[in-house]
């Protein structure tokens, strides 16, 4: 309880401004909603996802809630690339457990291409994930 | 007897069974060899036993280590299952930021108003070209195009057609040049023209027929209550590159050579 309690004050909520290699990601523990919008080449990716997996993981584990991932994003270098696939399959294991998890991946019409690769991350996904063009 | 023969698990009971029986029967209790026949027997019986219980482990561990590497070798499937989905979605990455990087190179080549190469692209070729003519031995021509009070028709016409003109111009060159000549627009209202293996005699040639051609342009301009259409004239200067020297001493000829034309009425050609 006393991790919880912790864990509750640092994760609750979390804002990362997008800068020109990363992009920004809030996450709103009452919401049950984590956004993150932009290009993705960071210098380390490991230690940049570091704390939106371990917030998603802590969320999984404490609320009751559903989960829900708004994505726009649109560069991803290859580590960023193993960063989303590990939080999918978060996803995977907590829709497994029966938890209410879905995600929304929004694309510029205009870039198609976006699309096509957020079709790839969502080919073993087995709960709700929505690929749509955003005007 | 024949119960020796096989040697099996299974005979060896079968034998110790009959032994058992012969033991138990009264008629061999008198027998000196009983004692120890029965303690053979019972010896025989309990290693046998362990024997069985022996196999019976060793088949177990077999059975778990098999299990074990089944499941390791589903591990490993998923894994690798995984890294071809990382390395296919990385790959895609890549293939859109090649093609990015593409498209920006040739838009930093390119004029967008008359897609013809900018400045940019024709130092790149000049270099190259000059660098052919330099080891082939062959002559290359160059010719500075200028459209002649160009700024009269962005006054008079406005800038929409003035652009049009431009873009006319740039057809003309399209429908006069050969495949392997190079042009580009050079500033604003300026062309230059890269005459590969092309004498100063043929560069005239060709420049007088481009001469020709846009003055024969009509350029329509529909905003015009005349309805007259807007006609155009262009100035050539015209040098050979001269090996040896840098490449700019052959533009700064075809420039000096663009002068005189201008100077002797326009509409015409001139070489350096």
């Amino acid at each position: 309880m006393i991790r919880r309690n912790q864990n509750s004050i640092m994760n609750k909520h979390f804002n990362i401004p997008a800068t020109r290699s990363t992009p920004e990601i809030i996450a709103d523990w009452d919401a049950g909603l984590v956004s993150m919008a932009g290009d993705s080449y960071p210098e380390n990716s490991f230690e940049f996802f570091t704390s939106t997996i371990e917030w998603i993981k802590t969320y999984l584990a404490e609320a009751q809630r559903p989960l829900h991932l708004e994505l726009r994003l649109i560069y991803l270098n290859t580590s960023s690339v193993k960063a989303m696939m590990d939080i999918f399959d978060m996803l995977e294991e907590a829709h497994a457990r029966g938890r209410a998890v879905s995600v929304d991946w929004l694309y510029d019409p205009q870039n198609e291409r976006v699309e096509m690769l957020a079709e790839e991350f969502r080919e073993d996904c087995s709960f709700r994930f929505d690929i749509t063009a955003e005007a | 007897m024949g119960v020796m023969d096989g040697g099996h698990l299974e005979d060896e009971g079968a034998l110790l069974d009959e032994i058992g029986a012969l033991l138990a029967e009264p008629a061999h209790e008198g027998n000196p060899l009983r004692p120890f026949l029965q303690r053979l027997h019972d010896l025989h019986r309990r290693q046998s036993e362990r024997l069985l219980r022996l196999v019976r482990i060793s088949d177990g561990y077999h059975g778990m280590a098999r299990d074990d590497s089944d499941a390791l070798a589903d591990r490993i499937e998923r894994e690798v299952r995984r890294l071809q989905k990382l390395a296919r979605i990385s790959d895609l990455y890549q293939r859109e930021l090649r093609e990015q990087s593409e498209a920006m190179r040739d838009a930093s080549l390119k004029d967008p108003l008359t897609g013809l190469g900018n400045r940019r692209y024709l130092m790149q070729r000049l270099d190259e070209e000059a660098a052919r003519a330099l080891r082939t031995q062959r002559p290359l021509c160059i010719a500075i195009l200028d459209v002649d009070e160009f700024k009269r028709v962005n006054d008079e016409h406005g800038h929409d057609i003035g652009d049009r003109a431009l873009c006319g111009i740039a057809e003309v060159f399209d429908d006069v040049l050969r495949d392997y000549d190079i042009v580009g627009r050079w500033g604003g209202e300026e062309f230059l023209i890269l005459l590969p293996d092309t004498t100063l005699d043929s560069g005239m040639r060709i420049a007088e027929r481009i001469r020709a051609q846009i003055a024969g342009l009509r350029i329509e301009d529909d905003r015009q209550a005349s309805n007259q259409p807007v006609r155009l004239t262009a100035s050539m200067g015209l040098s050979v590159y001269e090996r040896e020297k840098p490449v700019a001493a052959t533009i700064a000829r075809a420039d000096d050579a663009l002068l005189s034309a201008k100077r002797a009425g326009r509409n015409c050609c001139r070489a350096g």
